[in-house]
Parts: structure tokens; C-alpha cells; sequence
């Protein structure tokens, strides 16, 4: 579903490459995680795939990109909308502004690619539900809150049926309520294995027990790619600038303490009192 | 809806009903008709006659007549006074004090108030009976570009956030002991700390907003659907071409008067 | 400089009763820890410290001022409010003129101004950067650059609102030696954050409030080991002390190493 193959990209006037000879497949409905840290070029990679670059961002773009079999700097944006989405973290700038209810905002999208109205309130009725907003389909939506609003932005792509849906650190904004709905949410998504799934985040904690597979960025190259308890228990993590969670921590100072075994180190709660226990 | 700067005021009537350019094409034919009607009192009739019934139609009297008041008497006020004290020559009615106030000049501005009183309120009984984005629907499916039609009804929504977020940069720059109250000088120089961050960050809001629109598949070319469906009928249609075509005739009728 | 709150409430003209009744007492060069989910007052409160918001009943005093008493340029002498987002602030067109920005307004000498910005820069890690334009630095950056202006103004009183949104490992690091220094120089700190992981490192108390009241006031660890009282702020326990619990270790952990010392303790 996703191909990319030695992509190198510099923004218009930078001195260096934001991503820099990177390779990667995602086979269709996999849910994949994008950790590193800031400025490795996570933000860049979302905007490669959705093809904001090369088109909104210009800057040279060499190396293969294709997303659900186009290939991107040769499509253009209003091409792959409806095809690959894309949700970043300021849910109020994903407002249209241009319709007053809940249910009319999630219809835009739709409207746009000139669905058949009874097609649209289908389609719309299934994404509020899958996001849970179903009760607020009259509700002004700027009347909702940052986890709600949040909602609203994943409900309207999905509504557009992408098969790639890309998600730009969605919960950096949103407390701990609005992140465990926001993450709730993208598993039973994730769970019907019709969309690919890219999500960047830094909770560590909430990929763990959620991504199929997470890939670790350090300076616009691929550090480390595998399934999260390969990865987030690994030394790589480090090397890539980012801290392990605090399970991994504890029970990796238990392994050098030689209080626990020389197992793969857990990276969610539940492993970890497993590891411990 | 949201508050804003929309007047619209949800009703179940006839009004609200209506087709948005059935409306739009009233008040554009009043508006002709302001210039080109005679006398002082025709637009008062009209206000009196159409106007004012329609609004009753609407379930929207009262919020009508104090929006109307609210926009028109400030104005009419001023207009009569400097019309009446202010005409050249003419016959004085009424003294007050040293100056004197003429028949010419309140003639003058009651059939100024008259025309005034008309457009507005046309154009307000079309504010407060039609939602904005139906109302660019119907314009789009007119032919109206959508960049054009966004940009209108998203102002609508989009004031309120600017106020909060020139208030958010209000508070931040105070809490960093910029001194707002005080003499001309100390407010100029307050100008800036304050209008920058709200320039460049609404800048970043604005790619991030233009992106989002994209990715919505706003930039698509052809055909777009519409969740809403505008009731229309053969009868609102020959209706809105009766009202537009009154537009030249009356324009016609005033030139040869 | 002491903090004293009474009996403080507000409402928002929305008719939102944001704070019903609020009192508490921070002692010069605490840290607290202000939790709670989005609308519980949080932030309500905090402004309330530095004049942007007046109590409708209640008094507020900032040492010995009534905090009614003073403009919020005034308050700024005495707390300092480093807010969520950067862009609602930086102006200026380098990083310097924007941290000397507050003392300046403090009305210090130029001398003076140049000391304080010299050394909150180098407290947030800018002092490479102090040339640059603010919107030249990634957002990450700008908010440390939020910070030093900040810093600079050197009040004894602190306010940090959200500050590890948006940072990875490495500013995580930074805002830690940042709060290490202001813990050094006495300030008194209040966070306002809800990364738990985070406030239980850092500070020595927490309060937790849902609904416009505090509902918990006391030590970090023994406010944060009470699921029930933590889960009616919407709110999980830090990971520790899940993994403690878990475990069946009765200790609340703030760091790895105290986890494992209670773990060993619990092996023997």
C-alpha cells in the first residue's frame, strides 16, 4: 500500500535534507507507528505520503513515493484526497468553518468529491459512530471540545473512505481524557483492517499496546523498523534521541541488577508485570 | 449555531423555507427600487406593506424591528438633525436656539431615512431567515466560485476565533508587564507586541487551515453534491424572475419621471 | 513569596462556574502540581494569580499585595505565567529582544536587562540562538524561547502551563534542568500539566481538581497512589506507580530507582 524507495527531500532553502534516503513498505491494513525525535523529519514523511510534499511544499523531491498505487509527486492533491487522508494535531484548524453542524462538517469532505447525497449520510452516520460522535450530530462544531474536535477531523477523513489514513501526532493537544478516546477509537478503525494506518505520536505507552509494527526516525533515515516490543525495548530507541517508557526502564534496570530474567524487555504495563512478577 | 457574526434566527416558517435566492433577489430589486421609486413615502409603504408582513411570515417580528432600529435610527437621527439645521435657505419650521431647523432639509432626509430604511431591512429579513452556507450553496449552484463563497461564510465563524486569540496574545503580553491603559504614546507602542503575534501565528493557522482544505478535497475540480437540499418549485422560480425583472422596469419608470 | 488563596470563586460570563469556593496556600519555593481534566479550573485559577482573571468572592494575595489591588503588569514583577502556546507571544525579530522583552517593561536598567537575559538564555539552552528570528526555530524551540522570556523577568513566583506538550526526550531534559534551577533559586512553581510522569518527578505537591474545586492537597505521592481520586479527574496514575501496584508493591515510586528498591524490598 505504501512504497517509498531511497526518497531524499530539502525543503526550499534549508541547508540539509529533511528525509534522506528512505526506505520503506506498509502492506494494506497494517497499522504502523512513526516515533523519533522532533526535527528527525516525522511531520515531513506525513506530508510525503499525503503529497503536501512535493505540491504545497515544493522543494526537491528524488526517489520513489507511491501511496495506494499512485505515485505521488506525479498526482495531483485533489487526485489523492479521498484516497489518502491526513489528520494533524490542531483540531481547530481541521474546522471547515464553512458548516454549522457536526454532521454537515464530516459531509464537506464527501460533498467535494460529489457523492450522491443518500451515499453521504450513510457514510457520515458510520463515522460518527465509529468515532463515537454520534450524539452530536447538531451540535455547532466549534462547540466541542479539543478531543471531541479531534474526533470530528478523524470522523470527516473517514468519511472520505481513504485507504490510507495518516495521523500527524493527533493527541500532542488533548488531555488525557480526549488522548484515550482519540486512541480507542483508531483501534476499532485499525481493528476492521480496511485502512493502512500511519499514526506519529510520543506515547510511547499508548503505541505499545496498539501499533502492529513501529518504525523509529533519526534524521530523515529509517533507525530501527519492527514489531513495538522489538523496537520500543531496544537500545536503538536511545540512539534515536527518545526515552523508553518507564516500564521498559524499570525493567531493564531489573535485568542489570540481575533481579529478572534475560527475557525481551515489556513494553506496556501488562508485560511488564508479567516480566516482573 | 455557533455565536458569530451570523443574525440568522432558526424558525419553522414559510420564510425560512424559502429558497435563499428568493430572498437574495427581493432585497436586490429593493435596492433598485430605493433610487427609483417617487416620492418620500413610497419606501415607507413598502417597508410598511411588504416588508413588515414578510417578517411577521417569519416568526420574526420583534428580533426584525430591533435589529432595523438598531441599524437605521442612529442614522436617520443624525441625518434629520444636519439635513434640518444645515439645509441652505429654505423655510424654517421650528427654531433651536440660534439656528433653525428647515422644512427642505427633514423633507430631505425623510425620504433619505425612507431609501435607507428599505435596504436595510430588506437585506436584514434576508440575513436573519437564511443561513449563511445555504445561502453560498445556492449561489455556488449558481455558478458563484467556491474559494469566493468559503471565504464569506467562514468569516462568519472565523471572527470569534480571532477575537479570542487577539485576546490570548492581550493576556500573554500584559502577564510579561506590557501596560495597556496610559497615555497615546504607551498604546502605540503596546501595538505591536500585539498585532505580530497575531499576524504570523494566524499566518501558520491559515497554511495549516489551507492544507486541511485540501486534504477535503476542496481543490477538486468538477461536479459537487450538496447534503442540503434547497426546497425549490416552479412557482419560486417564476417568482424570483418576476421580482429581478421589476428591477429595470422601475429604473426605466424613474429615469423618464 | 507566599501565595494565599480564600474562598475563591468565578464564573465565566458563558454562566460556566469555573471556580466555586477555591482555597489553598502556597509557602514561598514550593512545587505544585495543578492536575485535572480540560475545564476542571485549572487554568482558571492560575490566572487568577496574575491578575487576568478577578475573584468574584475570595481574596487573593501574592505575598503582601491583594492581587485586586494590582494591574496584571504589576503582578508580573511577582509571577510569572509562561503560557501553552509560544506563537500567542513572540514578536520581536530575534530571540534576544524577545527575552528582554519583560525585564524591560519591568522597567530595569539595560545593564541589568542584559545579565538576566544572558542568563535565561543560557538557562533554556538559546544562548546559540539568541540571534535568530523567533519563527526561524522549530515550535519545540519557541517554546523554550516562551520560557527564557520568562526566566528573565526572575519573579519569585513561577506558572507553567502544559510545559512538556509538544517536547520529546531531549526538551524533556532541558524543562527538567530549567525547573532544577528555578527549585535551586526558591521559586515557587506551579505546574499545571497533565503528564503525571512527568509532575511526580518534579514536584513535591499536588493538587487535584475536577469541576471548579480542589478535591486533593498534599503530598505528590500519596495524592497520585489514589486511583479513585485520580480516575474522577479523568485522569491514570503514573506508569510507576501502576507497575507498583500491579506488582502488589505498596510504595508510590517517582523514580525507577525508587521502584526498584521497593521491588528488591518486596523480593527478599
Amino acid at each position: 500500500m505504501i512504497t517509498v524507495q531511497d526518497l531524499t527531500y530539502t525543503y526550499p532553502g534549508a541547508t540539509g535534507p529533511a528525509l534522506s534516503r528512505l526506505s520503506l513498505t506498509v502492506p494494506a491494513g497494517q497499522v504502523c507507528a512513526v516515533i523519533g525525535a522532533n526535527g528527525a523529519g516525522k511531520s515531513t514523511l506525513c506530508h510525503a505520503l499525503t503529497g503536501f510534499i512535493p505540491h504545497f511544499f515544493r522543494g526537491t523531491l528524488e526517489g520513489e513515493l507511491r501511496v495506494a498505487g499512485l505515485s505521488i509527486p506525479d498526482t495531483q492533491l485533489a487526485e489523492l484526497a479521498g484516497t489518502i487522508g491526513l489528520v494533524f494535531q490542531n483540531p481547530f484548524n481541521q474546522i471547515t468553518g464553512a458548516r454549522f453542524s457536526v454532521l454537515e462538517e464530516v459531509a464537506f469532505g464527501l460533498e467535494n468529491l460529489g457523492i450522491a447525497r443518500e451515499e453521504i449520510l450513510d457514510r457520515c452516520r458510520s463515522a460518527l459512530e465509529l468515532t463515537g460522535l454520534q450524539d452530536l450530530t447538531d451540535r455547532s462544531p466549534y462547540d466541542l471540545s479539543g478531543g471531541q474536535m479531534q474526533r470530528l477531523a478523524i470522523a470527516s477523513m473517514l468519511a472520505m473512505r481513504p485507504r490510507v489514513l495518516v495521523l500527524d501526532e493527533p493527541t500532542a493537544q488533548l488531555d488525557s481524557a480526549g488522548t484515550e478516546a482519540v486512541f480507542l477509537h483508531l483501534r476499532q478503525l485499525a481493528s476492521t483492517g480496511q485502512t493502512t494506518v500511519l499514526l506519529v505520536e510520543h506515547k510511547l505507552e499508548w503505541i505499545a499496546a496498539f501499533a502492529d509494527r513501529v518504525l523509529v526516525l533519526s534524521e530523515g533515515s529509517l533507525a530501527a523498523d519492527g514489531p513495538p516490543r522489538q523496537v520500543l525495548g531496544s537500545a536503538d530507541l536511545e540512539r534515536a534521541g527518545l526515552r523508553p517508557s518507564r516500564y521498559t526502564l524499570a525493567a531493564r534496570r531489573a535485568q542489570e541488577l540481575g533481579l529478572a530474567s534475560a527475557a525481551p524487555l515489556p513494553v506496556t504495563l501488562e508485560q511488564a508485570v508479567e516480566f516482573l512478577g | 449555531m455557533s455565536q458569530g457574526f451570523s443574525l440568522y434566527l432558526a424558525r419553522d416558517s414559510g420564510l425560512h423555507r424559502l429558497h435563499p435566492l428568493t430572498k437574495l433577489s427581493l432585497a436586490a430589486t429593493l435596492l433598485v427600487a430605493a433610487f427609483a421609486l417617487p416620492g418620500p413615502w413610497s419606501s415607507y409603504a413598502v417597508f410598511l406593506l411588504v416588508l413588515l408582513p414578510l417578517a411577521a411570515w417569519g416568526k420574526i417580528l420583534p428580533e426584525f424591528l430591533r435589529s432595523v432600529a438598531r441599524s437605521v435610527l442612529p442614522f436617520a437621527l443624525s441625518l434629520f438633525l444636519i439635513q434640518g439645521l444645515l439645509w441652505p435657505g429654505g423655510s424654517p419650521v421650528a427654531q433651536l436656539g440660534p439656528l433653525s431647523l428647515k422644512a427642505e432639509g427633514l423633507a430631505f432626509a425623510l425620504a433619505s431615512t425612507g431609501r435607507i430604511l428599505m435596504i436595510v431591512s430588506s437585506f436584514l429579513l434576508l440575513a436573519l431567515s437564511t443561513r449563511p452556507d445555504l445561502l453560498m450553496i445556492a449561489l455556488a449552484q449558481r455558478g458563484f466560485p467556491s474559494t469566493l463563497s468559503y471565504i464569506v461564510v467562514t468569516t462568519i465563524q472565523i471572527v470569534p476565533y480571532f477575537q479570542g486569540k487577539a485576546q490570548a496574545i492581550l493576556d500573554a503580553q500584559r502577564s510579561r508587564g506590557l501596560e495597556t491603559e496610559g497615555g497615546l504614546r504607551r498604546r502605540l507602542r503596546a501595538l505591536l507586541p500585539l498585532i505580530v503575534p497575531l499576524v504570523l501565528s494566524s499566518l501558520l493557522d491559515v497554511e495549516e487551515r489551507a492544507i486541511a482544505l485540501e486534504a477535503r478535497a476542496f481543490g477538486r475540480r468538477g461536479t459537487k453534491t450538496s447534503l442540503q437540499v434547497l426546497s425549490d418549485s416552479r412557482a419560486q422560480s417564476v417568482l424570483r424572475w418576476a421580482i429581478l425583472a421589476l428591477a429595470p422596469l422601475l429604473l426605466v419608470a424613474g429615469l423618464v419621471r | 513569596m507566599r501565595i494565599r488563596v480564600e474562598a475563591v470563586s468565578y464564573r465565566y460570563p458563558s454562566g460556566v462556574q469555573a471556580l466555586q469556593a477555591v482555597s489553598l496556600s502556597v509557602e514561598p519555593g514550593e512545587t505544585v502540581a495543578v492536575v485535572g481534566e480540560n475545564g476542571a479550573g485549572k487554568t482558571t485559577l492560575a490566572r487568577h494569580f496574575n491578575g487576568l482573571l478577578r475573584p468574584q468572592s475570595g481574596t487573593i494575595s501574592i505575598g503582601d499585595w491583594d492581587a485586586r489591588q494590582h494591574t496584571v503588569a504589576q503582578l508580573s514583577s511577582r509571577v510569572g505565567y509562561v503560557f501553552q502556546s509560544p506563537d500567542d507571544q513572540l514578536f520581536a525579530r530575534s530571540v534576544r529582544e524577545e527575552v528582554a522583552f519583560g525585564p524591560k517593561n519591568l522597567g530595569w536598567d539595560s545593564e541589568r536587562v542584559r545579565e538576566s537575559v544572558d542568563l535565561a538564555l543560557a538557562q533554556a539552552g538559546l544562548s546559540a540562538s539568541a540571534g535568530r528570528h523567533p519563527y526561524d526555530l522549530s515550535p519545540s524551540e519557541r517554546k523554550f524561547v516562551a520560557l527564557a522570556a520568562t526566566l528573565a523577568m526572575r519573579t519569585p513566583i513561577v506558572i507553567l502551563d502544559e510545559p512538556t506538550t509538544g517536547l520529546d526526550a531531549s526538551g524533556v531534559d532541558r524543562l527538567t534542568g530549567i525547573v532544577a534551577a528555578l527549585r535551586q533559586a526558591g521559586v515557587s512553581l506551579l505546574v499545571i500539566s497533565h503528564d503525571l510522569d512527568f509532575c511526580i518527578e518534579h514536584v513535591e505537591r499536588a493538587l487535584v481538581m475536577t469541576k471548579g474545586r480542589i478535591v486533593a492537597d498534599g503530598p505528590v505521592k500519596e495524592v497520585f497512589l489514589e486511583p479513585q481520586l485520580l480516575a474522577q479527574a479523568q485522569l491514570r496514575q503514573p506508569q510507576l506507580i501502576r507497575l507498583a501496584r500491579g506488582l502488589g508493591i505498596p510504595v508510590a515510586p517517582s523514580t525507577v530507582e525508587e521502584f526498584i528498591e521497593g521491588y528488591r524490598h518486596q523480593r527478599r
